[in-house]
């Protein structure tokens, strides 16, 4: 397929051809964090498309990875954890792969990260960080490498520069050139917009550029590939201020993570063929009562319950 | 109120009493009892605390509840600012971050804590969430308020750990100061058994809950125990720490950290064991 160029006057364009823009074995940057705004409907649909062999990087993630590793989809996870908190825990599918040795466990550290990303952004060969030396995460990493300070004599850690093949970011509007508009906690998204060979980005609605523009630019147009309109396009997680995280359905996964076969009937039941398809089986109702949250605290403190 | 109270509320005041008036204090994502015991202390004796949350990097929030989950709206609300990511890391590497939490499936008695993976590197046993931020920050913070909930599970405070992920106060590399971390490393330890100092960099045993002895610490304790020379009970809480456990945490997030036995630990405001 063509590459749009990122000057391109137009870049919206279906899910599948989004999707697209991922090759098998990519280094893949992860938008959003933990159970807030994952680009669930790309995660989707490299999991339709059958991508394999992806290098995830990024924080802390949830769900995301978690299916993404059900699907037999990463063959490296480089992020600082993977999980569901106090939540539900371990993450089902992670923890079975790591225990087999189908994935490659590279754990790496939110700042590490952030600072591999900012040597990327900075176009510089190396940047120092202070800490891992003395953690088992240094032994995980040969790319890493331990260097004196020449003003100070301090020892450091030097780590190479992270510019991700490409980033899949989810936000809250966006234009047809590709400006988007999303709000904190940003995590990473920044970074990874900047940093990466390639932004890919799904959004709740496409809006005038006068709206985005007036709501507030995070990422600007000429750093994005491709915008693709994504309603509950983070569900399950949370997507703010439009929608909290479906906690129901976060539980189903964690029950049919349990093994292979849940697994495959999760993925049957809600996967193909399409985003409306998914929609469909999470249901209508469901959907919009993840959007009464402000209804009041009490409200809210009940979907989380 | 209710005067009779359990473990989990006893120990998420334990916590909070760690943290001084004015620090810049920040506790990890999926940290329940670390989360309340920072809400506690703003409301009790620190008001002047800055408080960061978590995975939302909100600044003095007063959420009306604690989601199962930290990255969430809800822990923005009350707050004059969310920071961003890029700056709450880098306050804590140029060391102006005072305190953190952290805790471990493994903790040694140095203060090394392991959330990575239990059993070998290339096919763990059990491959835990993963540090987050902890192996950068646990070398620049000023200071760690490390805690368990499992120490009674007898397989949590361990010689050695499987995987370091979280630097205490010497690793097989070396102290730190040969390792030329600036920051203080752990200060205390509270678990579900009593709390502990590291006078000399290595965990001591100093105060006990009132249902609990040396010995069944030391039972539960897979390093060679050091008790300090006057043990003392536990300050039990105040009705107003209490009361704002209670506020802060009216859905009781903190007590997913606890095993069934342990909430049923039960105590009454003079400090005596509670029966059911």
């Amino acid at each position: 397929m063509t590459v749009r160029r990122r000057t391109a006057d137009d870049k919206r364009c279906g899910l599948p051809e989004a999707a697209g823009l991922v090759a098998d074995g990519d280094v893949v940057a992860i938008g959003g964090g933990l159970s807030h705004r994952e680009p669930m409907a790309l995660v989707r649909e490299l999991i339709r498309q059958g991508r394999r062999d992806l290098h995830v990087v990024g924080s802390a993630h949830g769900i995301d990875v978690d299916q993404l590793i059900g699907a037999e989809a990463i063959g490296v996870v480089e992020q600082s954890y993977v999980g569901f908190e106090q939540d539900f825990g371990l993450a089902p599918a992670y923890r079975r792969a790591a225990g087999q040795g189908a994935v490659q466990l590279r754990e790496s550290c939110c700042y590490t990260i952030l600072q591999q990303l900012r040597a990327a952004e900075y176009g510089l060969p190396f940047i120092p960080v202070r800490g891992i030396i003395g953690s088992d995460v240094l032994h995980l990493h040969p790319e890493y490498s331990e260097i004196t300070c020449p003003f100070t004599g301090q020892r450091l850690i030097a780590v190479p520069p992270l510019a991700p093949d490409v980033a899949l970011i989810h936000g809250l509007l966006a234009d047809q050139h590709g400006n988007v508009h999303v709000r904190r906690p940003l995590v990473l998204d920044e970074r990874f917009a900047f940093a990466s060979r390639r932004v890919v980005v799904t959004v709740e609605r496409l809006a005038s550029s006068q709206e985005v523009s007036a709501a507030g630019v995070t990422i600007p147009y000429f750093l994005v590939d491709a915008v693709v309109e994504a309603p509950y396009g983070a569900h399950p997680t949370s997507c703010y201020p439009h929608y909290t995280y479906d906690r129901e359905h976060i539980a189903a996964w964690i029950a049919a993570a349990a093994g292979d076969e849940g697994i495959r009937e999760y993925f049957e039941t809600y996967l193909a063929p399409d985003e409306c398809h998914y929609r469909d089986q999470i249901g209508e109702a469901a959907l919009a009562r993840l959007r009464t949250f402000d209804e009041s605290p009490e409200r809210w403190q009940e979907l989380m319950a | 109120m209710n005067p009779r109270f359990t473990l989990d509320e006893w120990m998420c005041v334990e916590l909070a009493r760690t943290i001084g008036d004015g620090e810049i204090v920040f506790h990890g994502f999926g940290s329940p009892c670390a989360q309340v015991a920072m809400h506690v202390a703003k409301r009790t004796h620190a008001p002047h605390m800055v408080l960061i949350e978590g995975a939302t990097y909100a600044l003095d929030p007063v959420p009306a509840f604690l989601p199962p989950t930290s990255n969430d709206w809800s822990l923005l609300t009350g707050a004059p600012h969310v920071l961003r990511f890029e700056e709450l890391f880098d306050l804590g590497a140029r060391g102006d971050l005072d305190r953190m939490f952290l805790s471990g499936g493994q903790i040694d008695p140095y203060g090394n804590t392991n959330v990575s993976m239990i059993g070998p590197r290339d096919r763990p046993k059990v491959k835990l969430g993963g540090g987050g931020g902890g192996c950068n920050l646990s070398a620049t913070v000023g200071a760690l308020t490390i805690w368990t909930t499992r120490h009674g599970s007898g397989r949590t405070l361990v010689q050695r750990c499987d995987f370091i992920t979280d630097m205490g106060h010497r690793t097989p590399a070396g102290s730190r100061t040969e390792l030329g971390f600036p920051g203080g490393g752990p200060e205390a330890m509270i678990t579900d058994l009593g709390a502990f100092d590291f006078p000399e960099g290595r965990a001591r045993l100093t105060r006990l809950y009132p249902d609990v002895d040396v010995e069944a610490v030391r039972g539960a304790t897979g390093f060679e125990l050091e008790v300090a020379d006057r043990v003392q009970t536990m300050t039990p809480p105040t009705e107003a720490e209490l009361r704002t456990v209670r506020e802060v945490d009216p859905t009781g997030v903190r007590r997913s950290e606890f095993g069934s036995a342990d909430l049923a630990r039960a105590y009454t405001l003079h400090g005596e064991v509670a029966v059911a």
